[in-house]
């Protein structure tokens, strides 16, 4: 590994790790920290019993019917996106571990065949969905409405999805290297295979974990924190 | 120009009511825009400082200022603030104008509550004197009330005697009276200003038998509305020192939404007491009566098409939306519901305190426009809503409008359809 290679692609990565969980652990204790008001605050028809508030908390925190009654575009691609989220998760812990049954299942050209199709699929769905709401802020209200760091934060997505692309969609796809890569991570040796290296793919993928780091960097000190708040936030609904 | 000693009380403010609910707020808002739609002043006005997630932004560039690692390493990536004279005219606006209705956390996916923030928007204004004027006037008339009740209690109970001869006329009973200060009474019932709450309930309770005592005291409360949570505790703890005293079970709250929400949802908490007796809305108490038999109502009685407006904080903020259909409807010969109705229902534009504050007048009769489309819609010619706020914009809303519709409170409704054994009235 070249010198810059090992500082965004090997140690900025622990850092980067490191600031994410104990930033959002942090986070959360700064909330249960702060005295919690005891106003009752939650709107009504009340869930009659926990597992109903349960159900409620789950279906308003994952499915956001209120966003589908208002706005349907906006569901329709917060929805894909999320979903493509999970989708982009699996897919890359698949760099670590392989999803066995599936692979069992499908058999090792089946299961690249999928893999290239879902991940292929869902590259480009994010790309689309982040296009469509930095496109959404241009226009008023939301313009008015958006702070700088909210157009900072699309754009540092959506290079990071598109670097992910290339990476994903322009040639073979070298799942052995990227293997290797992560292995050499969990292993706290970072290291390029030598196919990387002398591929010139290899500032690509420099950047793709270079802007993945400072988005986990960034989330705990973002409004991406949403992600764990937004369900305390349903839950106080229906208090 | 804002000084810089007030600069530093506004923000000691903000600290001082950060607690986990705004925290989480604060930083959840995605600005996403959806609770847009659900505010009927930036829909009517298409003002952005009214749309929710803006009124929340002007707390939040504060706060950020003073309170986060970003304001103070990349201010303007995050547009953090100093109470400026700017923010704080825009923080006048956005939250005095804020009728509390809570709509946009019905609509919010994160379910952010925006009141939060135009309250302590409030509270910073009050603190600083910029408050606004008249909520506080009339508050501080309210506890001044409150702690001259010797002086004053003559005064009420002599302004009494003509609506007791009414009440005694309508029920004919000559022996009737309207109690006040009754030890042991199961019910203190609190009014609104003037009589008009007063004589129907004198005639409700007296059909059901029921054991009440009138409070000397009116349910509204200024210093809610003022953003001044000392204020609101002071005059609600008039008739809460009152209830004690007679050792009632329960407190009757008559038909104004933010005093029963103040008293159900606020009191304990700002009081941190747990109170010795339960808080009843009177329409709830209506119902009861009507369910158990106590009082009998004269089904299809009222011929004309009816329809009914939740008010935002009977129904979405205090749960009632049958009861008050219930009893709607067993009288209504023709309901027609409005569209949306229940939790989604359309904020009338008149509470928050604002029929009180006459700089927000046309503010007012524009973002009523959503609710003249849906009473239109319905074609009814009687409207019933539980709420004085609501009663008194929605009379204005039909003026400006010539909406040619009668508004009735609840209790008046009632007491229409009701078989009385004495004279009708004049
Ligand atoms: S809907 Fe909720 S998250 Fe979205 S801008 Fe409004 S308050 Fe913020
Ligand atoms: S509470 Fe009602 S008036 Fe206030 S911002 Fe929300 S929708 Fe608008």
């Amino acid at each position: 590994m070249d010198w810059f290679s090992f500082i965004v692609a090997g140690i900025m990565v622990y850092v980067a790790v490191a600031v994410f969980l104990i930033g959002s652990i942090y986070r959360v204790i700064q909330w249960r920290r702060a005295p919690k008001s005891t106003v009752k605050q939650g709107m009504f028809p009340r869930a009659e019993n926990p597992f109903k508030r349960t159900l409620k908390l789950g279906k308003d925190s994952l499915l956001f019917p209120q966003v589908l009654d208002t706005d349907r575009w906006m569901w329709f691609f917060v929805i894909g996106m999320h979903l493509a989220g999970i989708g982009l998760f699996f897919g890359h812990l698949r760099l670590l571990f392989e999803i066995t049954p599936l692979y069992n299942a499908l058999g090792a050209g089946g299961m690249e065949t999928l893999a290239s199709w879902v991940g292929g699929a869902i590259g480009i769905s994010l790309f689309i969905a982040f296009t469509y709401f930095l496109l959404r802020r241009f226009k008023s209200p939301y313009r008015e409405l958006s702070v700088p760091e909210d157009y900072l934060l699309l754009l540092l997505i959506l290079l990071l999805v598109l670097l992910g692309d290339h990476l994903r969609l322009t040639h073979p796809f070298d799942l052995a290297s990227y293997r290797d890569y992560m292995s050499s991570l969990l292993h706290f040796k970072p290291a390029f295979s030598t196919a990387i290296t002398f591929s010139a793919d290899k500032w690509v993928l420099d950047a793709h974990v270079l802007t993945a780091n400072m988005l986990l960097i960034y989330f705990p000190f973002s409004k991406l924190v949403h992600a764990m708040g937004g369900f305390a936030g349903n839950l106080l609904r229906s208090e | 120009m804002v000084t810089r000693e007030e600069q530093d009380l506004a923000v000691k403010i903000l600290d001082e009511k950060t607690n986990r609910q705004l925290l989480y707020y604060l930083d959840i808002c995605t600005r996403c825009g959806i609770c847009k739609d659900a505010c009927h002043q930036y829909v009517a006005t298409g003002d952005v400082l009214y749309l929710p997630a803006s009124r929340a932004q002007l707390i939040r560039k504060v706060f950020r200022k003073y309170f986060t690692i970003q304001g103070k390493l990349i201010p303007s990536v995050v547009e953090a603030t100093a109470p400026n004279d700017k923010l704080l005219e825009d923080l006048y606006r956005a939250s005095y104008a804020c009728t509390s209705c809570r709509r946009c956390m019905y609509y919010c996916p994160f379910s952010i509550d925006t009141t939060w923030f135009t309250s302590i928007g409030r509270a910073m204004l009050v603190a600083i004197g910029r408050g606004a004027t008249i909520l506080g006037e009339l508050a501080d008339a309210a506890i001044m009330k409150g702690e001259n009740i010797d002086m004053f209690r003559d005064i009420l109970i002599e302004g009494l005697k003509d609506t007791e001869d009414e009440f005694k006329a309508r029920v004919g009973d000559p022996a009737a009276t309207i109690p006040i200060g009754k030890k042991g009474a199961h019910s203190l019932y609190v009014a609104l200003a003037g009589t008009h709450t007063i004589l129907p309930m004198a005639i409700i309770f007296h059909q059901a038998k029921a054991d009440w005592s009138l409070s000397l005291f009116e349910a509204a409360n200024y210093g809610y509305f003022y953003g001044d949570t000392a204020r609101a505790k002071k005059i609600a703890q008039r008739f809460v020192d009152e209830a004690k005293a007679l050792g009632v079970q329960e407190l009757i709250i008559s038909e104004c939404g933010h005093a029963y929400r103040v008293m159900e949802f606020l009191y304990e908490a700002w009081a941190k007491e747990k109170l010795p007796f339960k808080i009843r809305a009177v329409v709830d108490v209506m119902h009861d009566y009507i369910k158990e038999g106590r009082i009998k109502l004269k089904p299809g009685s009222l011929l004309e098409p009816v329809t009914y407006h939740d008010p935002c904080q009977v129904g979405r903020n205090g749960g009632f939306y049958e009861e008050p259909r219930n009893i709607v409807k067993a009288v209504a010969a023709d309901y027609r519901e409005m569209t949306p109705n229940r939790e989604k229902q359309w904020c009338c534009g008149g509470g928050g305190g604002l029929v009180a504050e006459s700089e927000f007048d046309t503010l007012r009769q524009v973002s009523g426009q959503k609710k003249v489309e849906q009473i239109r819609k319905t074609g009814a010619k009687v409207l019933v809503t539980p709420c004085e706020n609501c009663r008194l914009q929605i009379e204005m809303l039909n003026e400006k409008n010539n909406l040619g519709i009668r508004i009735s409170s609840m209790m008046d409704l009632v007491v229409e359809s009701m078989d009385l054994p004495g004279a009708k009235p004049a």
